[in-house]
């Protein structure tokens, strides 16, 4: 049972893996925008600027302005990819210990904490009623289910196989959700540095009061 | 998540006599409009409603169907039924719709009358979506079956059909700019003031927004002034003067290229040698972005903002400024179209800084900036003109903390939603242009005597 569960992980994560590279390459049917105009300013800058700065608070109003939210949202990204590593490394048989151990436990732990919050903010707040589809919910579900079962099964040996069930369903689940943005995330903020980086928009030197 | 559609009655009627080939002409438009990148961002958005308070709908009103977010899935809801399934079992759990009459009706009202396109939700989305380049796919689509509010088509209907949006006579244009010419030389007492039209060779060929021919001639004869100041080698087109493309705002891809593509063509044709845009957003973004692609072809000129040509001659000391001659506050509004999607944003500061003598910025600024509310065609779709206003108490809001009594911008767009917003909101502001400010600033020889027109 253990042994299929170990195989199942490795499999469904390489099966994941494998579908998202296919729908990342399935966007590539659509064909690409042919771009005449002249370049203004500097794309791979605007790229640079995409995952630097322009993630920072002080300089995204949207981050700025739910701090809370955003680092929520921070801290839940840590503990899921934490949950994902050490669900790869149990299942090879590598089991950490000492103070790599109390990383992946504290990351889970708060990943979970924070992840369940963002769910409650879900539910609780109207507009992100309004804003939520069926795959919102079951994706943070799903999701805070597996982060936690991961730091119950860093300290309880029985709550391993359950870890490792919940893994292959997150791996299988994240290409048919929301979950695939953890692929298109990075498309889409090369796209934006490109846009606004061939425009000659950003970066732009750093200044006060804007 | 599905709203009544409320959308204004003069499409009402249209929409309930949609046929099924109609609603597979959306989709097949929609789909054709559709790149690689718009892909990759339809797959990106997690309804995390961080993007809520970048826009200015939004904010004003609290409706949740304006968050960008909210206008955003409109648009997913579709592209994951038709063009991206991940089955039929999943549909409904990922919030796939097919598009029906209703959803069409949601389109309209929100695409259209709840969007100024101005980009500022993109800045603001932890993604990066390029939300404005996939609600204008679908007003795209919606163009092809003629669901356009009847506002905005008209006014691209008059561009294609006259040559300019106002409709403004060949004959109105050369008197125009006649006594424009005739003006400029009485004021400076320069006898050589030349505005001249259709001029071969000329260096640049510049253009104006056909509002500044009917209402604003002063911001005509400030560029003329300028160019006088700087000995500049330019010209109008007789024929093909109109900077503003609103086939950018309906979507219309072939009528937005006719129209850039009559600019392109005079100055290949008087064999100028750059393409001068007159202080325009959605003409600057349309002419010097977009139509290339609209017209799949490399120019082989440049194409530059009259804020760029005019930083340059200051920076060169081709012109003089005395920020004296200008002793008030001012202020500046950066339209969303030359700045956040232009990349035209510190040389308006440059020459301000030079041609007044109080100058502050508006908060926030730069490209993130508020859209006036008046982007997007929203002018020109009187049906929602109660919502622009509205919505334009964001800007109000900036204009009173920058307590300053002149508001420039480089849009004549943006200076009649300004106006409606002045007058609305009674914030007791001038309205200029940059063009308009650095005239009153031209240091001459001789300095032209005071009280006469211009």
């Amino acid at each position: 049972m253990m042994t299929t569960l170990r195989y199942g992980v490795f499999a469904a994560a390489a099966a994941s893996l494998g579908l998202l590279s296919f729908l990342v390459l399935r966007t590539l049917t659509f064909g690409r925008r042919r771009l005449h105009s002249q370049a203004r300013g500097n794309r791979a800058g605007g790229v640079a600027y995409a995952f630097g700065r322009g993630m920072m608070p002080w300089e995204k109003e949207s981050a700025r302005k739910h701090l809370p939210t955003y680092a929520a949202g921070m801290i839940y990204h840590a503990g899921i990819f934490a949950a994902i590593l050490y669900a790869l490394l149990l299942a090879a048989s590598v089991s950490p210990d000492g103070a790599v151990l109390a990383v992946f436990r504290a990351l889970m732990a708060a990943g979970f904490a924070f992840g369940a919050g963002l769910l409650l903010k879900r539910i609780l707040k109207p507009a992100m009623r309004y804003l939520s589809c069926p795959d919102d919910y079951l994706s943070n579900v799903l999701v805070d289910l597996f982060v936690l079962s991961g730091l119950l099964a860093s300290f309880l040996r029985a709550a391993v196989p359950v870890f490792f069930a919940l893994a292959v369903l997150t791996f299988l689940y994240m290409p048919l959700g929301k979950i695939r943005h953890c692929f298109f995330f990075f498309y889409s903020r090369i796209l934006f540095g490109s846009y606004f980086g061939r425009r000659g928009v950003l970066p732009h030197p750093p200044r006060r009061g804007a | 998540m599905s709203a009544p559609p409320t959308v204004s009655d003069p499409l009402a009627e249209k929409i309930r006599a949609l046929t099924e080939e109609d609603l597979r002409t959306i989709l097949a438009v929609f789909r054709e409009k559709l790149r690689a990148e718009d892909a990759a961002y339809l797959n990106t958005c997690v309804h995390c409603g961080l993007c809520a308070e970048s826009c200015h709908y939004h904010l004003a009103t609290g409706e949740p169907e304006a968050m960008p977010a909210a206008k955003l899935d409109l648009v997913s809801r579709v592209f994951k039924s038709h063009f991206f399934r991940t089955g039929k079992a999943l549909a409904g759990l990922v919030g796939a719709e097919k598009l029906s009459r209703e959803l069409v009706g949601e389109w309209i009202d929100s695409l259209f009358g709840r969007c100024t396109l101005c980009g500022r939700c993109t800045l603001s989305c932890t993604m990066g979506i390029n939300i404005f380049s996939l609600i204008r796919a679908a007003r795209s689509a919606l163009a092809a079956v003629g669901l356009v509010p009847p506002g905005l088509q008209s006014t691209v209907d008059t561009a294609i059909r006259t040559g300019n949006n106002m409709g403004v006579s060949k004959e109105n244009w050369l008197e125009t700019v006649a006594w424009l010419e005739e003006e400029a030389r009485a004021e400076l007492g320069d006898p050589t003031v030349r505005f001249p039209i259709d001029k071969r060779g000329a260096r640049i060929l510049y253009t104006i927004n056909p509002r500044e021919a009917m209402f604003f001639p002063l911001s005509i004869s400030a560029a003329g002034k300028i160019f006088h100041a700087a000995g500049e080698d330019w010209t109008f087109s007789s024929e093909n003067f109109d900077v503003t493309n609103y086939g950018l705002y309906n979507g219309d891809d072939e009528a937005a290229g006719i129209m850039s593509g009559r600019l392109v063509r005079a100055v290949e044709e008087l064999g100028c040698r750059e393409l001068i845009l007159a202080e325009c957003g959605h003409g600057f973004n349309s002419n010097r972005w977009e139509a290339p692609e609209w017209l799949d072809r490399a120019y082989g000129f440049p194409v530059r903002s009259i804020l760029e040509l005019v930083a340059g001659y200051v920076r060169d000391g081709r012109v003089r400024l005395d920020p004296s001659l200008n002793p008030k506050r001012h202020t500046l509004h950066d339209p969303c179209n030359l700045v956040r999607l232009g990349g035209i944003v510190e040389e308006q500061r440059f020459i301000l800084k030079r041609a007044v003598r109080d100058f502050v910025e508006m908060i926030p600024n730069r490209e993130k900036n508020f859209c006036c509310g008046g982007g997007g065609g929203q002018l020109a779709m009187t049906n929602f003109a109660k919502r622009r206003l509205e919505t334009g108490k964001i800007k109000a809001d900036q204009i009173r903390a920058a307590k300053a009594e002149v508001v420039v911008t480089p849009c004549h767009n943006c200076i009649d939603q300004l106006m409606e917003l002045n007058k609305h909101y009674r914030l007791g502001i001038e309205i200029k242009t940059v063009c308009e400010v650095a005239a009153e600033a031209l240091v001459f020889e001789t300095r032209p005597s005071a009280g006469l027109p211009g």
